[in-house]
Formats: C-alpha cells, sequence, structure tokens
C-alpha cells in the first residue's frame, strides 16, 4: 500500500559495506514508508543478501559509507539486539540451529526484549504460551516445535516457519526476509506467504529479498528494485519483476556495464 | 559494528566474594612437623585413635612424592610455608547463633548464606566453615527430631567418636594418595553428616566453606554416612578471598551407603581463581570419594567448579554393594589462566552395578581444562553398565580441552559406552539471538546453559538457579 | 663393544634389561646407525610406569635371545595378480633381480641421507623406543620414490619363521605430489623372535597412499611395529592394519598433517588370546585447518588375553575446522581377558569437530539368540559374529590381502 504521505521508516542512503577485504554494497539507496512491501531481486552475488545482513548489523560486515536511518534514528550504531527490540526483524536465509537452548524458552526471551522495546511489560511465564499458541496458528506450526531446541533437526521449510513465528511474536516495524523462499515447496511457501500477509498490515513495512518470482506470486509488491554488483539498477512497480521473469537477468548485465563506463553518473 | 563485548570480556567478570574479613584469628606457627601434627589434635581435644589415625598419615605421606601426571602446571609447594591451623577467636562453639561474633555472622551474610534465625534459608540446613573451623549450623535440633546428625567432624569427634572411630579413613585411607595423607594428618574441620536407618533426611544439607586468611591451607574433612534406607542431599559451597599468593585447599570426602541408602553430594565451588595474568587462586586438591556398600545403594555427584588457579579432582564411586549405582554430573569451566583436571572414577566391584558419567567442560581465555576419568569393572562386576559422555566446549582460539577417560574391562558380562563430542559458541549463534533482541551476555548465558543443562537439572532446585547465574557470571567478556 | 660399556647391567641374573639391549647391541654392533645405537643404550628400557607402557609388559621381549636374525625363506602364497612381492629378511637387498613397476625407484646416496629420519622427526618418533631399537639393529633400508600412479600393489613380505632373534626392518617410501601406491605390509612369525618394523611416508601434495598391513603372529613372537606418516595438503592416508597372535604385539601409527587440510584413516582389528597381549599407541596431529580423521579401532580380547588402545588426537590453535572422528568397539569374550582403551583428546582451536566414542562389551545376546532361533549352535552363532566384527576392518585391506587369508591367519585355523 503506497501512501506518500506515511511517515518514512527506513531510509538508506549510499550504503557502502564490505566483507573482509571485499567491497560488497557499493552505494545503495533505498527509501521504505510505513504500508509498503518492498522487493530486492537480484542474482546471487548481487549483494542482496549483504544488504539484509548489514541492516540487521552481522559482525563480519563492515559498513564503509552512507547512512541508514530507521525512524529517523542512526541505525548502523546500533547494536544488533537493539535494532531488533526497535522492531527491525531479519528472517534469516539459513537459520542456524542452537543446539541446548529451548525453542520456547528463546522465543519468550526475545519476545519479552521486543515488549521491553517497546516499553510494554514482560509477559510471564502463562501469558506467553497463550501468546505462541495463538501465533504458531499464523504459521500452522506444530506445538511439540516448542519443546526442542532452536532449529535443531528442523527441516529447511520448519526453520522458515519458525522464523515468520518469531516475526508474529515480535511485531516488527520493518521485516527484512532473505531468501525466506529458499527451499520451501508449495505448501510451505504458501504458508510462509500467507504469515507474511497477514502480518503486513499500515503501520509496518516488508522488505522482501528474493531470487525468484514465485514469492511474488503469493506476497504482491509495492516496489521491485533490480540489484547487480552491490547497487540497485532499477526500481519500478510488481511489473518489473514479471519482466525479469521473462527477460531473464542478461539485460541487468548490459545495463550494469553501461553504468560501469559512466560512473559518475550513479550516485 | 559499534562495540560488542568479545566472549573474552565477558569471562572477565571481578570476582566478588574477594573481601577479607578483619578478625582476630588464633593462627599456630607456619610450617609442619609431628609436634605440629600433635598440636592440631591436642586443639581439638581429640582421642587416641585419631591422633593415632592423624600421625600414621603423617609419617607415610613423609614417604610420599607429590603427583605430577596430571595435565597441570605450578610452582612447586613449598609445605613448610603454610599454616596449618587457623581459627577465628571465639571461645568455644556458641550454643546460640546470637552469641556468634557477628562479624562472622556478617560475612556468611555478604556471602549469601545467611545464618540468623530469620533470615536463615527454609528447608536448607548450613554448617558455616571458617577457616578452620565449623562457627555454627543451624536447623541441629529440628534435625535431631529425626535422628539426623548435623555437625562439623570436630564435634562429631566429641559427641559421636565410636561412629567417627568406625567410619573415618574407611573409604580414603589415610595413606590413598599424597593430598589424601595431608589432609588425614592435619585435617581440621569439616562436616559430619549420619542419617540413621530409614530415615529420609527431612531437608537440604549444606556446608559453606570460606577460606579468610592469606597463608592458611584448608583441609577440611567431610564424612557422611546414610544406613540401610536412608537418604540425603547435601550441598557444598565454597568462596576465598582475594591474595596475590597461591592458597593450598586439600580436602577429603568420604561417603558411605549402606544397603537401599542414597547420598546426593551437589558442589558448587568457587574458590578465587587468581587473577587475569594467573597470579594468586587457590590450589584445590581434593580427594572425594564415595563407597556404594550396601546393596542397591546409591551415590550422586554433581558438581560445578568454576573457581580455584588449579583444580584436581576426581569424585569417585566404588560400586561394591550389588545393584549400586553410581553417578557424577560435572561442569568445569576455566578462564584466564586457570587449570582444571577432573573427572570421576567409577569402580565396578560387585555384580549389576551401573555407572553414568556427564561431564561438561567450557574452556575460556588461556585456561586449560581437561576430563581425566576412569571406568573399571573387575571380574565380579557381571552384568555391570556404564554410560559416559563427555563434552567439552571452547570460546575463543587459546584455550585447551582435553579429554582422557580410560576404561579399563575385565568382564564380558558388562557394557561400557563412552562418548564425547567438542563444540563452541558460533559467531553466527550469536547473532542470530542477538538479532532477536537478545543481548550478547544473555545469548552467550542461554547458550552456557544449554550446554550444561543435564548437569544443572541434578542440582537441588534452591541451587540450580544460582549455579546458571554464576556461569554467566564468569563468562560475561569472553565470548567473541 | 662401545654401546656394552656404556650401558649399566643390572645385578640379576640371566638377561636382565640392560644387559638384554647391551648384549643386541654387541651382535648388531658395525653395519646400523652408530648414533641409535648409541641412544639405545642410554635410554632406559620403557617400564609400566610410563604412561606410554602402562598397560604392555615387555617382559616377553626380554625373554627373547638378544642376537640379530636371519630368517630362512619362508613359504607363502602366490601373490595375488596385480600385485609385486618383496621380501625382506633384514640382510638381503628385497629389490635384487626384481624390476619395479613405473612410477617406482629406489632411494640411494645423498637422496636417501637427506629423506631417512624426516618422517620419524616430524611425527615425534624419532626418540620412541622401539624406533631406537630398530635404528641401533637394522642393517639396511628399503627406500623407494613414487611418481604417478603405480597400477600395482606392492607386498612387503617378512617371516621371522621359527628362528630365535631380532628381526629389524626399515621402510621408507616418499610419495611425490599427486602420486598414488598401494602397499601391503605381511609379517609372519612362528617363533620365538622380534619382528622389528618401522615405516616412514612422506606423502606430498595430493599424494594418495593405501597401506595396510597384516600381522599374524607366533606364541612366542613379538612385533613392535611404528609407521610414521607425513602428510602434505590434499593428501590422502589410509592405514588399515590387523595384528594377533603375539605374546607382544605393539603397533603405533603416528601421523602428522603438517599444513593440515589433508585426509586420514586408520582401521584396525587387534586380537589377544591366550596370554597374548595386543597394544594400539595412536597418534593424529593437526598441525594446520582443515584436516579429517576418520579412526575406527577394533579389538578382541579372550582368554587371557591383552588388549590396549591409546588414541591420541592433538588439534592445536592453527587446526582449525578440524573434524576428527575416533571410534573404539572392543569385544570381551572372556572373564580372564582384559581390554584397557583410552581416547586422548587435545584440543585448543575452537572451531573443530572432534567426536570419539568407545564400547566394550560382550558378543551381543539377541544377536545370537537370532541366529540360535535360526537353528545355528551357540558356539557357531558366536564364531559368526565374531568374523561380522573382524570382517568390518578385514575387508578393508588391500585386495592382495586375500591371498594371505587375512581373517583364518589372525585366528590360527589357517592350514599351516
Amino acid at each position: 500500500m503506497i501512501r506518500p504521505d506515511a511517515p518514512v521508516l527506513l531510509e538508506i542512503r549510499d550504503l557502502t559495506a564490505r566483507v573482509e577485504d571485499q567491497p560488497i554494497l557499493k552505494g545503495v539507496s533505498l527509501t521504505i514508508r510505513a504500508g509498503e512491501i518492498h522487493a530486492v531481486m537480484g542474482r546471487n552475488g548481487s549483494g542482496k543478501s549483504t544488504l539484509s545482513k548489514v541492516l540487521a548489523g552481522h559482525p563480519a560486515y563492515t559498513v564503509t559509507g552512507g547512512s541508514v536511518r530507521y525512524m529517523g534514528d542512526d541505525l548502523l550504531t546500533l547494536e544488533p539486539e537493539l535494532r531488533a527490540r526497535a522492531g527491525l526483524f531479519l528472517g534469516f536465509q539459513y537459520p542456524v540451529e542452537i543446539p541446548g537452548v529451548s525453542n520456547l524458552e528463546f522465543l519468550r526471551v526475545a519476545t519479552n526484549a521486543r515488549r521491553a522495546g517497546k516499553g510494554e511489560e514482560e509477559l510471564d511465564t502463562f501469558a506467553f504460551e497463550d501468546l505462541v499458541r495463538e501465533r504458531l496458528q499464523v504459521v500452522q506450526m506444530d506445538p511439540a516445535f516448542l519443546e526442542r531446541s532452536v532449529n535443531e533437526g528442523f527441516s529447511g521449510g520448519e526453520k522458515k516457519r519458525n522464523e515468520i513465528l518469531q516475526m508474529a511474536l515480535l511485531e516488527p516495524l520493518v521485516a527484512v526476509l532473505d531468501e525466506t523462499d529458499s527451499g520451501l515447496d508449495i505448501d510451505a511457501l504458501r504458508i510462509v506467504a500467507g504469515g507474511v500477509n497477514h502480518l503486513a498490515g499500515p503501520d509496518n513495512a516488508t522488505l522482501l529479498i528474493t531470487h525468484y518470482q514465485r514469492l511474488l506470486d503469493v506476497i504482491t509488491p509495492d516496489y521491485v528494485h533490480v540489484m547487480a554488483a552491490g547497487r540497485i539498477l532499477r526500481t519500478g512497480g510488481k511489473e518489473l519483476a514479471l519482466e525479469l521473469e521473462e527477460r531473464g537477468y542478461d539485460w541487468v548485465d548490459a545495463e550494469l556495464a553501461a553504468l560501469e563506463r559512466t560512473p559518475a553518473e550513479v550516485g | 559494528m559499534a562495540s560488542s563485548a568479545t566472549v573474552g570480556d565477558l569471562v572477565s567478570q571481578p570476582y566478588k566474594y574477594g573481601f577479607v574479613t578483619d578478625i582476630e584469628t588464633e593462627k599456630i606457627a607456619k610450617g609442619l612437623s609431628e609436634d605440629v601434627v600433635r598440636l592440631i589434635s591436642a586443639k581439638k581435644q581429640e582421642p587416641a585413635f585419631l591422633l593415632d589415625f592423624r600421625l600414621r598419615s603423617y609419617r607415610q605421606w613423609l614417604q610420599m612424592e607429590e603427583p605430577d601426571w596430571a595435565s597441570l602446571g605450578h610452582p612447586p609447594i613449598d609445605y613448610q610455608e603454610i599454616i596449618y591451623y587457623a581459627a577465628p577467636k571465639q571461645q568455644e562453639k556458641k550454643a546460640s547463633l546470637d552469641e556468634v561474633d557477628p562479624k562472622l555472622l556478617e560475612t556468611f551474610e555478604k556471602l549469601g548464606i545467611p545464618l540468623s534465625e530469620q533470615k536463615r534459608l527454609s528447608n536448607v540446613a548450613v554448617d558455616a566453615v571458617f577457616d578452620s573451623v565449623s562457627i555454627a549450623t543451624t536447623y541441629r535440633e529440628k534435625l535431631a527430631e529425626h535422628g539426623v546428625i548435623f555437625c562439623s567432624i570436630s564435634e562429631a569427634v566429641k559427641d559421636h567418636a565410636d561412629l567417627i572411630e568406625k567410619y573415618l579413613g574407611t573409604v580414603v585411607p589415610g595413606n590413598d594418595n599424597y593430598f589424601a595423607a595431608l589432609n588425614s594428618a592435619v585435617f581440621s574441620d569439616g562436616s559430619f553428616v549420619f542419617i540413621p536407618k530409614g530415615v529420609e533426611c527431612p531437608m537440604e544439607l549444606s556446608t559453606y566453606f570460606r577460606i579468610n586468611s592469606g597463608d592458611t591451607g584448608q583441609f577440611e574433612r567431610t564424612l557422611i554416612v546414610a544406613e540401610e534406607g536412608a537418604s540425603v542431599s547435601y550441598l557444598e559451597g565454597c568462596t576465598a578471598p582475594m591474595f596475590d599468593t597461591n592458597q593450598l585447599h586439600a580436602a577429603v570426602v568420604e561417603l558411605v551407603a549402606l544397603d537401599d541408602a542414597s547420598i546426593k553430594y551437589s558442589t558448587v565451588q568457587n574458590w578465587y581463581a587468581g587473577d587475569e595474568n594467573g597470579k594468586g587462586g587457590i590450589y584445590n586438591f581434593v580427594t572425594k570419594r564415595g563407597q556404594c556398600r550396601g546393596d542397591r545403594s546409591h551415590i550422586s555427584w554433581t558438581q560445578v567448579e568454576t573457581g580455584s588457579a588449579i583444580t584436581w579432582k576426581y569424585p569417585s564411586c566404588v560400586l561394591q554393594g550389588a545393584d549400586s549405582v553410581g553417578e557424577f554430573y560435572s561442569v568445569a569451566l576455566t578462564n584466564n589462566r586457570q587449570q582444571a583436571d577432573t573427572g570421576t572414577k567409577m569402580i565396578h566391584v560387585g555384580p549389576r552395578t551401573r555407572s553414568t558419567i556427564v561431564s561438561k567442560g567450557i574452556s575460556a581465555g588461556h585456561s586449560s581444562n581437561s576430563y581425566r576419568g576412569l571406568v573399571q569393572l573387575g571380574p565380579k562386576a557381571v552384568g555391570a553398565r556404564n554410560y559416559s559422555q563427555c563434552d567439552s566446549m571452547l570460546i575463543g582460539d587459546q584455550a585447551a580441552a582435553n579429554t582422557y577417560p580410560y576404561i579399563r574391562s575385565q568382564q564380558p558380562e558388562a557394557r561400557i559406552e563412552h562418548e564425547a563430542s567438542t563444540c563452541r559458541i558460533s559467531a553466527d549463534q550469536l547473532f542470530y539471538l542477538q538479532s532477536r533482541g537478545i543481548a550478547f551476555e544473555e545469548a552467550v548465558s542461554m547458550m552456557v546453559s544449554g550446554f550444561c543443562r543435564d548437569v544443572f537439572n541434578q542440582l537441588p532446585m534452591e541451587f540450580a538457579a544460582e549455579a546458571d547465574k554464576l556461569l554467566a557470571l564468569k563468562l560475561e567478556g569472553s565470548v567473541g | 663393544m662401545v654401546a656394552a660399556s656404556l650401558s649399566t647391567p643390572t645385578a640379576t641374573a640371566g638377561t636382565a634389561p640392560g644387559s638384554w639391549v647391551s648384549a643386541l647391541l654387541a651382535d648388531a654392533a658395525g653395519g646400523a646407525d652408530a648414533r641409535a645405537a648409541q641412544a639405545l643404550a642410554q635410554t632406559p628400557l620403557p617400564t609400566r610406569r610410563d604412561e606410554a607402557w602402562r598397560f604392555t609388559d615387555l617382559a616377553p621381549l626380554t625373554a627373547l635371545k638378544p642376537t640379530l636374525l636371519r630368517p630362512a625363506p619362508g613359504t607363502h602364497p602366490e601373490p595375488a595378480a596385480g600385485s609385486l612381492r618383496l621380501t625382506l629378511d633384514g640382510h638381503s637387498d628385497p629389490l635384487a633381480g626384481i624390476s619395479l613397476p613405473a612410477g617406482l625407484e629406489p632411494i640411494t646416496g645423498a637422496g636417501l641421507g637427506e629423506s631417512l629420519g624426516q618422517v620419524l622427526a616430524a611425527t615425534g618418533s624419532a626418540e620412541l623406543w622401539p624406533v631406537l631399537l630398530n635404528g641401533a639393529t637394522a642393517r639396511n633400508v628399503l627406500a623407494l620414490r613414487v611418481r604417478g600412479t603405480v597400477a600395482t600393489t606392492l607386498e612387503l613380505v617378512s617371516d621371522a619363521g621359527d628362528g630365535e632373534g631380532i628381526l629389524p626392518l626399515r621402510l621408507l617410501l616418499v610419495l611425490e605430489p599427486d602420486s598414488s601406491l598401494e602397499i601391503l605390509q605381511v609379517h609372519r612369525s612362528a617363533g620365538a623372535n622380534l619382528t622389528s618394523v618401522v615405516l616412514e611416508a612422506r606423502l606430498g601434495e595430493g599424494a594418495e597412499l593405501r597401506h595396510g598391513l597384516l600381522a599374524p603372529g607366533a606364541e612366542a613372537g613379538c612385533l613392535l611395529a611404528t609407521v610414521a606418516v607425513e602428510q602434505a595438503t590434499g593428501s590422502r592416508y589410509s592405514g588399515v592394519s590387523a595384528h594377533g597372535g603375539w605374546a607382544l604385539g605393539r603397533l603405533e601409527p603416528r601421523l602428522v598433517q603438517r599444513e593440515g587440510a589433508a585426509h586420514s584413516a586408520l582401521k584396525a582389528l587387534q586380537l589377544a588370546d591366550g596370554r597374548q597381549i595386543s597394544d594400539t599407541h595412536s597418534q593424529m596431529v593437526f598441525e594446520g585447518p582443515d584436516g579429517r580423521l576418520e579412526q575406527l579401532h577394533k579389538a578382541v580380547a579372550d582368554g587371557q588375553g591383552r588388549s590396549v588402545f591409546n588414541g591420541a588426537v592433538q588439534v592445536p590453535r592453527a587446526a582449525q575446522r578440524t573434524d576428527a572422528a575416533q571410534l573404539s568397539r572392543n569385544l570381551l569374550l572372556s572373564d580372564r581377558a582384559r581390554i584397557d582403551t583410552k581416547p586422548e583428546l587435545e584440543i585448543v582451536a575452537d572451531d573443530v569437530r572432534c567426536a570419539h566414542g568407545a564400547t566394550v562389551s560382550r558378543l551381543q545376546q539377541d544377536e545370537l539368540f537370532y541366529l540360535q532361533s535360526r537353528g545355528i549352535a551357540a558356539d557357531q552363532a558366536a564364531r559368526l559374529l565374531l568374523r561380522g566384527f573382524c570382517e568390518e576392518v578385514l575387508q578393508e585391506l588391500p585386495a592382495a590381502a586375500s591371498a594371505w587369508q587375512p581373517l583364518a591367519s589372525l585366528l590360527g585355523e589357517e592350514g599351516r
């Protein structure tokens, strides 16, 4: 839902970042307002996953320039947990397994951390169990998963559902979903997408990072950005995704080559 | 990223029990000789059999050599530089707590062990040992109603000499090993527990050891006897002030379980570990052994070892009675320059004896953490079973985790299984938790307590949460 | 006679350990490595007080006649097709009259001087007592360089026969980068003698060595075998060994991955019956990252036999992302037999996977019962299960081993 007067939640300006000595992001700018759904598409290695990690504050990535303002404040100086408490959520492409740490306990601690960030009271064990059981329905997850260790032994689809369950509990303002569709069969994709759609509202925003059109068949984006070589090459509406689907990514290469001949034109 | 404490910083939390109580202390002169042994015995007005035991042990100790086989390194200990007896100056053990020096009560209160009527823990009886002597034991009357004896070993020597003579030194003989022999010669105080036939001890028993003097060795002796069908759960806690010098702690603990008896012995050890450069701290050389003397008896050791500069400790079970059960659950955390060599021995003698070993070692900083265990099945241990699991968690790439599980079997009708694994806290796992709003320290602590859960589950409820907090505190600053 | 004066014979009558060594050195003098002889004379015989010999008594060895043995040629099965057999007797040149297959050439002269002992040093094996003993007594070295892929399996065979004394064998293999070789060592004995073997193997980058060692012994015979392997990155070493039937049989595989990133596999079976001692002390050191080890050690102890396994794995700080798995499985078949097993993991690197496991048990009752319920007699069922237990390792030996009937020879069932 595009409302030009909606408040800006996330504003990325000329962001550059590297991992080890390798520059990955080479000047990314993006503005996200409340109520919007954005999709960033691009080939593997285009920098789209790096963008999500940098937004969440992964220690392996170093920001070398530009700025990110979240709700008007500087996001980049915040520790990852403070970003999460402020309502920024990253759905991981490969959620890690944490043996020994109970999923239920993890969800409760995380939920209460986020609630504290919103100035809300902590939920006690019982209130939390009620909440988690209600939110489980968003992703049609078996309560048995609560008793296991975080993601340990979960299938790919179960891990992704666990991610969306976390999103449902943390109620983020900006959700960045990194390749949430990868490794899902069609039923799991439908469930995950259903969860995302259910959670999207006029006050929050979603940034989908994806390689394929198929996710965008079930979640309709307001904006589509095409990324290549660490930059956003083009921005359009949902029809841009369809164009990519039809024409493939080859034209992106041509455009990129053109750009590299005239670097001054890119901001 | 902005700052992010490394796990390294996390582990370097200052030791919060490092204060010294300013109290007048009676000490004997430094050094060890037959006269010193006699003097200690005389001060405690001991019967002849005990002086004999001390002297025999002392003479054997003189013939023994300090062991050097554990993977530990420490400068030589000068046994003539140690004070073997120190006691806060108060005449007798007081009949009522009101008469105990308030400074001592205050000390224990600061340590989280309130002793006074109003504040004491409900359902936990406490024996508080300060340097060489026991200063107070709570709930004695209530325990006595059930026939349970819980007092300092010095009092037991006076009031229950027959029991002491019958059991002392029968599990850990005076010449068992170098440090046990030393302890047998000079032990000062400790706790005595006796649970008579058929009695289930109505509350948790606990002894709290506090080393206060800088140049004193602590040589406490604990003896727990559970008669036929009796059961008890006992917890030991330890702290010491921070001194630049190393102090020697060489305790002996003996457990005896008769037919159908059950003893659960838990330790939360938080002696001063020395500073980050390895200066100061306690040398903890302890002999702990339980004997399942009776059929179907059960001894369970649970330990959370977080302190001491050097730990050398193998709580063991001799499974003599048929169908007896031995258990060992251990968490050993080392940081900075700490060295721990700990594990257990399960000696299966009787038929159908069973033992379980679960050991979790966490190594951070430049520390070294070794599990050394022995599972031995003798020729009569028909149908015996052992299951061992030793897991190590490494934090940072400067710490060492060693595993030396000896298995010796002479018994074909037995089954022994051993498993071990090594893991670490990965940056990706931490980031994942952080990205869900969980602070770095809490993320580390969640993972560490997840790793230790199998052991913490064995601790008495009152102490499980405390152990959890203690580990988190000890690890503060060390993951990264 | 220098050696004799260096040692201090003890007062005990007969062959006391010290004089045993000096008598042996006197017999071996000339011909062998003088430095090693001196080192041996100065090194006390290992005793049960040494951690590495805690469970292994050298008494059966010092009971042997301290002289060099020159065995008579034995009768052996025909070599399998595709294998080349070299017979080692400690004296004659095993390469005499042999034409080596493509890719193999002898190392001689300066090349030999440069390479010999290097792998022993790299694996920390040079000062081990069995290695000193070998160095002090071995008169010649079989040294081969490997280039490219050698299609022929090399069989290195010794048979100490029923003579008395010591048969020392020294072997060196240098595998050039990307070369590949399969060898099978077979060591047999039928009498009161010691077969002392030291093999050094250096694997260049990407080289592969498939190494089998089959050693069925004799009731009074002893075997001390050290296998030292140094691996460069990308190399693969696979060692499969089976020994048993010796009064004292000890195998010491000692591997080092110098820069990590190599693959090592050790599979072993050892048997101890009667009053035999079967011992394996293995050591794996990772000196660089990304190394792998797969180790399976199986042991069977019957009669009053004694089986000892010590498996050291060292993962220093440089060895990040090491993946090492060790499993020790032991069958204890008699109530007078003994099993001692001890893994030794020493880990400093934090990003590693090191797992080890150990089991000691007898044959599974439910498996026995299952076979019995199908009409198989109890002892036959036990035999079948025992064979199954052994075959898991034996079938990994080079194909050329089948001519030697590994299982039958180890169980003493072959028609000799």
